[in-house]
């Protein structure tokens, strides 16, 4: 068991009759970045304030390196925490909100001052020390939170939405600020977001919830390419569903029959039964379109509907003779399909995800 | 801008005007007036009123000091009350809520006489007070309330205690919650917390309620007059003897006077003070 991780473990909170929180469990190992990305109302928000035990859990146990702290006051449990609004004190100087917590552990005035002198560098804020927070922008106030957060020196951090509030350029900026920090101090975090995008490129490994459940605990490429529900896939990226049938499973070889009757070949990890019912999954850049008639596996065809160009890239929604609409990405083209324009749709195996349909199961 | 909203605020002003300004005017002129023979009133241009009071170590010892300090600890008591009944407050919703601001506002709903009628129950030698500290050993022998400045300042605090309830749950409502949080984050306890970050941002309202409960403790006429004991020497009712007792006019004008400017000066005082140490800080910019 390593030392500085947080270990959740069936944790639930319920208010009445709602269950906010429902049976939730991970872990984050020392200096791991580990975020908690679901909608708004998952739960997320409430899990992490229940590690901070700024909510009561209803059950569940919660360890932090190692010491059980389900029910211990939120000061005694030595956790650094950001807030979405900041949380600055207002009637606080930024060195003051910095000293702060210093203050209550009884340092001495010269440790304080060289403390705050470093967190508030490490932040890039030197010079700022007497302003108030109300004299900062949105940017500098949540770098004061966060110096607030360093300068204690926390083992663990945890981050409440720290950068929705911010503009979106700065948003970016802020977000490569915060990697580059936490890897250079290994700092054991837990990021709360609702951003896939600020998940998937900070986190070593990404939580994802919907209605207080965990949905999947993965990587971000493994949850990107190997989503384990259609939340996740759906979530996370752009995803297009076909749902059909099992009809052949030989070795890794799979064979789909879909609603329309036509045939696809996917390539699983996992066994799949027979019969299953299944919801094919198709990630839009994993498709090649050709306006000329193709041959092999997993051709589907269909009229171009929608004809979007964005410089980088062209997105296509192309009605399928089946009636479902597929979303298609191209990235590297050379020339540009009209709509209306008759297509033929490849998918290698390879691309093709199968998860159960669990919608009528 | 000005001279559009005159005529919807002509009438407030008038009423002003003829209230307070033309009242405040007349007093200021009567005090320095002369009582000759101790029965009329003299125009007259003396300072004779003012030496009388502030000359006299018996009066300013015993009417002027006696009254700021009742005043003051009446107030004192109304904020212990009132913080922890407002921090509750704030807290609740609702049906709950309605209810707790019913039972906080009642005591300004009732009539003073009405309300003085109940207190005497309570007050009296085997009443309810007396019986519930006898009982809790608080003391063994009665204690006389009624009649006597105890009981003015236990009513002036049951008086007061709503209004600072009352300016307090507008600033601690304000107080976001999150601040509390992120102070037992860094290592705060419940009453650290208290004390580093809702107190200090609770003040504006605490100060606000501060002046209208001093300044009505200090200006206390019917309490004193109906509870004390008919020698009480708190400012308003000593102005009131002077004026219709004593039909002495201009010594009840110059008291009048007297109270009021240092009932200013203690507000300014408040004022100065409560900027330096934490309004500037929480004031937008201007």
């Amino acid at each position: 068991m390593s030392n500085d991780s947080i270990q959740v473990e069936g944790i639930t909170k319920r208010y009445g009759a709602m269950t906010a929180v429902d049976n939730v469990s991970f872990d984050v190992g020392q200096g791991e970045f580990v975020s908690l990305l679901g909608p708004s109302g998952c739960g997320k928000t409430t899990t992490l304030r229940m590690i901070a035990g700024f909510v009561d859990p209803s059950g569940g146990l919660l360890r932090v390196r190692g010491r059980d702290v389900t029910h211990l006051p939120p000061e005694k449990r030595d956790l650094g925490f950001v807030f979405q609004n900041y949380a600055l004190w207002p009637h606080m100087t930024v060195a003051e909100n910095v000293a702060f917590g210093l203050k209550l552990r009884k340092k001495n005035r010269n440790f304080i001052r060289d403390k705050v002198a470093e967190a508030l560098t490490t932040t890039g804020l030197s010079g700022y020390e007497n302003r108030l927070p109300r004299q900062l922008s949105g940017g500098q106030q949540q770098r004061v939170a966060l110096a607030r957060a360093l300068a204690l020196e926390p083992q663990v951090l945890l981050m409440d939405e720290p950068l929705s509030n911010l503009d979106r350029a700065l948003r970016v900026t802020m977000r490569r600020e915060l990697k580059e920090l936490q890897a250079r101090m290994k700092m054991t975090t837990l990021y709360v977001t609702h951003d896939q995008e600020e998940a998937l490129s900070m986190s070593n490994r990404v939580v994802i919830m919907n209605k207080g459940q965990v949905e999947q605990v993965a990587a971000p490429f493994e949850l990107y390419e190997n989503p384990a529900t259609g939340f996740v896939a759906d979530f996370v990226g752009i995803t297009n569903f076909l749902g059909g049938i099992v009809t052949s499973a030989e070795g890794g070889g799979v064979e789909v029959k879909l609603g329309s009757g036509q045939m696809l070949r996917a390539v699983t990890k996992q066994p799949v039964a027979l019969g299953t019912k299944v919801r094919a999954l198709i990630r839009p850049e994993r498709v090649t379109l050709k306006t000329t008639a193709a041959d092999g596996d997993n051709i589907l065809t269909g009229q171009v509907v929608l004809a979007e160009y964005f410089g980088a890239l062209l997105r296509y929604s192309v009605r399928l003779d089946s009636g479902d609409i597929l979303r298609a990405e191209v990235h590297n083209f050379d020339s540009f399909i009209e709509s209306g324009s008759r297509v033929w749709i490849c998918v290698s195996p390879e691309h093709l995800r199968l998860i159960p349909d669990e919608r009528n199961a | 801008m000005t001279r559009r909203i005159l005529p919807f605020l002509s009438p407030a002003l008038l009423a002003l005007l003829l209230f307070v300004a033309f009242p405040m005017v007349w007093v200021f002129r009567t005090s320095f007036n002369e009582l000759a023979e101790g029965a009329y009133i003299v125009e007259a241009m003396t300072l004779e009123n003012y030496t009388r009071f502030l000359t006299e170590p018996w009066y300013l010892v015993n009417t002027l000091w006696f009254s700021v300090r009742i005043a003051l600890l009446a107030t004192a008591i109304s904020v212990i009350c009132a913080y922890p009944v407002a921090l509750y407050i704030a807290k609740t919703s609702g049906l709950q809520r309605n209810v707790l601001m019913a039972l906080t506002m009642a005591p300004l709903l009732i009539g003073l006489v009405t309300l003085v009628y109940g207190w005497i129950v309570i007050f009296r030698g085997g009443g309810l007070m007396n019986s519930l500290m006898i009982a809790l050993r608080v003391y063994d022998q009665p204690v006389r309330y009624m009649w006597d400045i105890k009981g003015v300042v236990i009513l002036l605090v049951y008086i007061g205690t709503p209004y600072i309830v009352l300016s307090l749950l507008d600033s601690i409502e304000r107080i976001n919650p999150f601040l509390v949080e992120a102070a037992r984050n860094v290592g705060a306890n419940r009453w650290t917390a208290f004390w580093k970050i809702v107190f200090p941002l609770s003040t504006p309202g605490l100060y606000a309620g501060l002046v209208i409960v001093f300044s009505l403790n200090f200006a206390a006429f019917a309490v004193p007059l109906m509870i004390g004991d008919s020698n009480t020497q708190m400012i308003g009712l000593v102005i009131y003897r002077e004026a219709l007792l004593n039909n002495d006019l201009p010594f009840a004008s110059a008291l009048s006077v007297i109270m009021v400017s240092v009932n200013a000066l203690l507000i300014l005082g408040m004022s100065a003070l409560a900027g330096r140490l934490i309004l500037s800080r929480l004031e937008a910019k201007r």
